[in-house]
């Protein structure tokens, strides 16, 4: 049970799917070469809003 | 009593039937509409499903480019439900007729791709008919608004981790005692979030985010905003004449998902969607002497 709440937790939908959509916009956006600081900063832009998500329970604060 | 069976409820002083007249009259003219396989609803439903599939080979082997699949795909995630929703009130065939099957497979197939399991969607759509309204009972409430901003609002949060409105499904598939169907939930919600993420880390995160997760979004707002609050707004009665209304869309009857005559499927959920016009239209003098909100319909 805790396996299947980890699985649908904010911090896993972000690692598996934000993180990289980030990336993957900046460097399509072309504002960043493609290196390991694209995902450095594709991280620091997504990491706030696990943060907020996974410990208040909104990705946007309100709720 | 059957003097009335036969009548025309435009043509017909309807100040001079009793109630139980006016009931029979009623189901009279609602008869005419049941009964009939809505297969335009069955074509769509698996149709629709199927080009959703096919835009994911498409767009990854460059067939299609994704500018163009995006829209497709929105449209594909907001013409999910309908033809589930028929399935739903077992209006393609109920249960012992020889079409069962295909009303189940159309149930099934036709919410893939808004990662909506069919028997989830019937166990709380049947609580949402038999409680329309009441706060705790229906689980469709937690959309109720004052107004379109705050309806927006409300999706919003209702769509956060903290959000209650997968609470209110599994608290109302627990009073049910139906608690095992939160599996296929979650084997649906699963298998989307594999896909996101194989796509994702595959170097397809732009094509998978355009191809399902905001088409879903989009989708949703677009069917709680036209399918849950519209017709019950402002929400506050509960009975058969009071609890749905009748409404005017700007955006017209297709956009709005032919949910302007929503208060027909409340009061007759066998007759297929795409008669309900017609049968509000005949019905319309009998809902306005029930005291029906027509919102000037």
């Amino acid at each position: 049970m805790q396996l299947i709440k980890l699985f649908f937790s904010p911090a896993v939908f972000a690692l598996g799917f934000l993180w990289p959509l980030v990336t993957q916009v900046i460097l399509a956006a072309e504002l960043m070469a493609d290196g390991w600081q694209v995902w450095l900063v594709s991280a620091l832009v997504v990491l706030p809003f696990v943060i907020m998500a996974q410990f208040r329970g909104s990705w946007i604060w309100i709720k | 009593m059957d003097q009335v069976a036969g009548f025309n409820a435009m043509d017909t002083n309807l100040d001079h039937l009793t109630t139980e007249q006016l009931d029979v009259l009623e189901r009279e003219i609602a008869k005419k509409y049941m009964h009939q396989v809505p297969w335009g609803a069955v074509v769509w439903g698996i149709g629709n499903c199927l080009i959703f599939i096919a835009l994911f080979p498409l767009v990854l082997l460059e067939i299609l480019p994704i500018w163009l699949a995006f829209p497709i795909a929105t449209l594909n995630c907001a013409l999910a439900y309908l033809p589930s929703h028929e399935a739903q009130h077992n209006i393609i065939a109920g249960k012992g007729r020889p079409l069962r099957w295909l009303n189940e497979l159309v149930g099934h197939v036709s919410t893939i791709p808004l990662v909506n399991p069919y028997r989830v969607l019937r166990a709380t759509h049947m609580e949402h008919h038999a409680h329309c309204n009441d706060e705790s009972l229906d689980p469709d409430y937690n959309v109720h608004a004052r107004s379109n901003a705050d309806f927006f609002l409300k999706f919003l949060k209702n769509r956060q981790p903290a959000g209650v409105r997968d609470e209110d499904y599994r608290a109302c598939l627990e009073r049910l005692g139906k608690s095992e169907l939160m599996l296929d939930a979650t084997l649906f919600q699963g298998a989307y979030l594999l896909v996101l993420f194989g796509m994702a880390w595959s170097g397809h995160a732009i094509e998978a985010a355009l191809l399902w997760w905001l088409p879903k979004m989009i989708a949703e707002t677009h069917l709680l905003y036209y399918l849950s609050w519209a017709p019950h707004f402002p929400g506050h009665e509960r009975g058969r004449y009071r609890d749905t209304r009748a409404f005017r869309s700007r955006l017209g009857n297709i956009f709005s998902a032919g949910m302007q005559y929503h208060i027909v499927h409340h009061l007759y959920p066998r007759i297929p969607l795409s008669l309900t016009p017609a049968a509000y239209r005949e019905l319309r003098p009998l809902l306005a002497k029930r005291g029906c909100e027509l919102g000037g319909r």
